[in-house]
């Protein structure tokens, strides 16, 4: 009885979570591509205008972000000025859950048929670079190291704090102009 | 509990064996179809490889309606429009695809066109746009290498936009496999090489990547030991036609394993390698086959280790001490295709193939790392290391 209780409950927290966690990715896409080089050098290789979305199907929680040009990302929110380019599509909650919770890697969720691609897969292998590249910039190592596939060796303490710390104050102060609008 | 999780799916009929072909009319009243229209290419038709499937369908009374024996190397949408309109005008109810990858490739995208309808087969591209099931389609295949009879997957070039187009669907898949020995006697021994390498590489890549799984692991080891035990005795003795049947069905074997857990960075490699330097699909995944192998080396220790036990045999399996037992595997690869250059000069280094100049080993690289196939490679690849990996393959 009170399993069923909880269960919605429990299926609440995860809805939100994951929607949280877009939100903060999404922005965190648009910083990191704004303070690192390596991202940049990746994102350039992305047509001008290319929009990108991860979300949970059916018409669960989404995050969409174009390529702006010079290797720099800008967040849409969930909603897509028009068609996207690339999706990467968790087929259910419960398994954007263990990926967004750490649980389990991105390369795995990959492995075991947890989401799939809808488009040009080159373009998909390129933004999960830069996914795993803004994990390990954004992450506690301990943690960075159950989101990717393979911490970088050449990710040094300074370098990652200062750029995690650039990263944060920019999604911060995204989630406070968005809330002013 | 772990996060263990697969995914393996194969609904594809196999009929392998002596006869085979003798089967083909009865599968397709099975399947209510009686114009059966076969999509080949000129190689196949002038080593007559069609008169022995012709002649079994005129046996059982069923006429062959149309045959196209034009399809090019690297099949094009042009191409599949022009076959399916002759589909169309002969109003036939089914197809046999008989070739190698680019036959059976152009068979399936036919098979779009003719079961949904229009001329331009490009707007079916992608992931599950296809929603139902197609025409009636067999697949006979007459190399023994790229198991593309049990892949639900297709690639056809734009010839306008000058691009690959995929198309992945399970309603790709044929109905039925039809592997009969008689199809693959014929082929010349650096074909025979190389495509049984493609098959060998497929088995170890889904062996070893990360969406390994256990039913895809049985069929991988199955393939890897009929791979190790005919090919060299089929080098030796081309006609030997039960030798034949055993690289055929590990083909087909391989093809199940490594659509159900996907190939790594041997085949990443590859791709970028036959795209910009025109080489071979099968040459390149026997040419850096060790070299990926050595680079994945500590993350694949384990299963790469129990390999050894169906490339050599139990005897040395059980000789060899278990931490050497992944080097060893290693060994006895670079040992057959040794082996294989000795029979037929396979190339085992990139400056062997006298295609490809150090010069490209950077774009190689660069167009390697997004290669869809990397995302299962076990370990990281940047662009550093794929750079050391052409390095180390080069010469």
């Amino acid at each position: 009885m009170l399993a069923k209780r909880i269960q919605p409950m429990a299926s609440q927290a995860k809805r939100l979570y994951v929607e949280l966690m877009f939100q903060v990715m999404g922005r965190a896409l648009q910083a990191v591509s704004e303070v690192d080089g390596e991202v940049q050098k990746e994102a350039q290789a992305l047509p001008k205008g290319f929009l990108f979305e991860m979300m949970v199907m059916p018409e669960g929680a989404k995050l969409i972000v174009e390529h702006i040009g010079g290797g720099r990302f800008h967040y849409h929110g969930d909603s897509a000025p028009r068609a996207v380019d690339v999706s990467i599509q968790f087929k259910h909650l419960t398994h954007a859950f263990l990926v967004l919770s750490f649980q389990e890697k991105t390369s795995i969720a990959f492995a075991h048929d947890r989401m799939l691609v809808d488009g040009d897969v080159s373009y998909a292998v390129r933004m999960t670079r830069v996914l795993n590249r803004l994990e390990s910039f954004i992450l506690p190592k301990i943690i960075a190291k159950r989101a990717v596939k393979e911490y970088p060796e050449n990710l040094h303490l300074p370098e990652k704090l200062i750029s995690a710390a650039q990263i944060y104050l920019k999604v911060a102060t995204h989630f406070i102009q968005t809330a002013r609008a | 509990m772990s996060n263990s999780y697969y995914e393996f799916f194969c609904p594809v009929k196999v009929i392998a064996g002596k006869a085979a072909l003798e089967h083909i009319p009865y599968e397709l009243s099975g399947l209510a179809a009686k114009r059966p229209m076969i999509v080949t290419d000129k190689g196949v038709r002038a080593a007559g490889l069609l008169d022995p499937v012709i002649a079994a369908c005129e046996e059982s009374g069923l006429e062959i309606i149309s045959i196209y024996d034009d399809v090019p190397p690297d099949s094009s949408t042009t191409v599949v429009r022009d076959i399916a309109a002759i589909y169309r005008k002969e109003k036939c109810d089914s197809i046999i695809a008989i070739g190698g990858g680019s036959a059976i490739d152009t068979g399936k995208a036919v098979n779009i066109l003719v079961s949904e309808g229009g001329d331009d087969v490009a707007k079916y591209t992608g992931a599950g746009v296809i929603k139902r099931p197609l025409k009636p389609f067999l697949v006979v295949p007459t190399t023994a290498g790229t198991g593309s009879e049990v892949t639900s997957i297709a690639v056809i070039t734009d010839e306008k936009k000058g691009v690959k187009l995929p198309f992945t669907s399970s309603y790709l898949l044929p109905n039925a496999a039809v592997i009969d020995p008689r199809m693959t006697l014929t082929l010349p021994p650096h074909i025979t090489a190389a495509t049984a390498m493609d098959a060998m590489t497929h088995a170890v890549e889904s062996f070893t990547c990360m969406a390994k799984n256990p039913l895809s692991d049985a069929y991988a080891a199955a393939a890897i030991k009929k791979v190790s035990h005919s090919l060299l005795q089929v080098m030796d003795n081309p006609k030997d036609s039960d030798g034949r049947l055993e690289l055929a069905q590990a083909s087909t074997m391989a093809g199940i394993a490594f659509s159900n857990s996907m190939v790594g960075l041997v085949h990443s490699l590859g791709h970028a390698t036959g795209a910009l330097c025109h080489l071979p699909h099968g040459l390149c995944m026997s040419l850096y086959l060790p070299y990926v192998l050595e680079y994945n080396l500590e993350t694949i220790r384990g299963p790469l280790g129990e390999l050894l036990l169906h490339l050599e045999g139990p005897e040395i399996y059980a000789a060899t001490p278990a931490s050497r037992r992944a080097e060893a595997s290693i060994s006895a690869l670079r040992k057959l295709r040794d082996a294989l250059y000795k029979r037929c000069q396979l190339p085992r280094t990139l400056k062997e193939t006298g295609k490809v100049t150090e010069e490209q080993l950077d774009q190689i690289a660069e167009m390697a790392l997004d290669d869809g196939s990397i995302m299962f490679n076990p370990k990281e690849v940047t662009l550093k290391d794929a750079r050391a990996v052409l390095q180390r393959a080069w010469a």
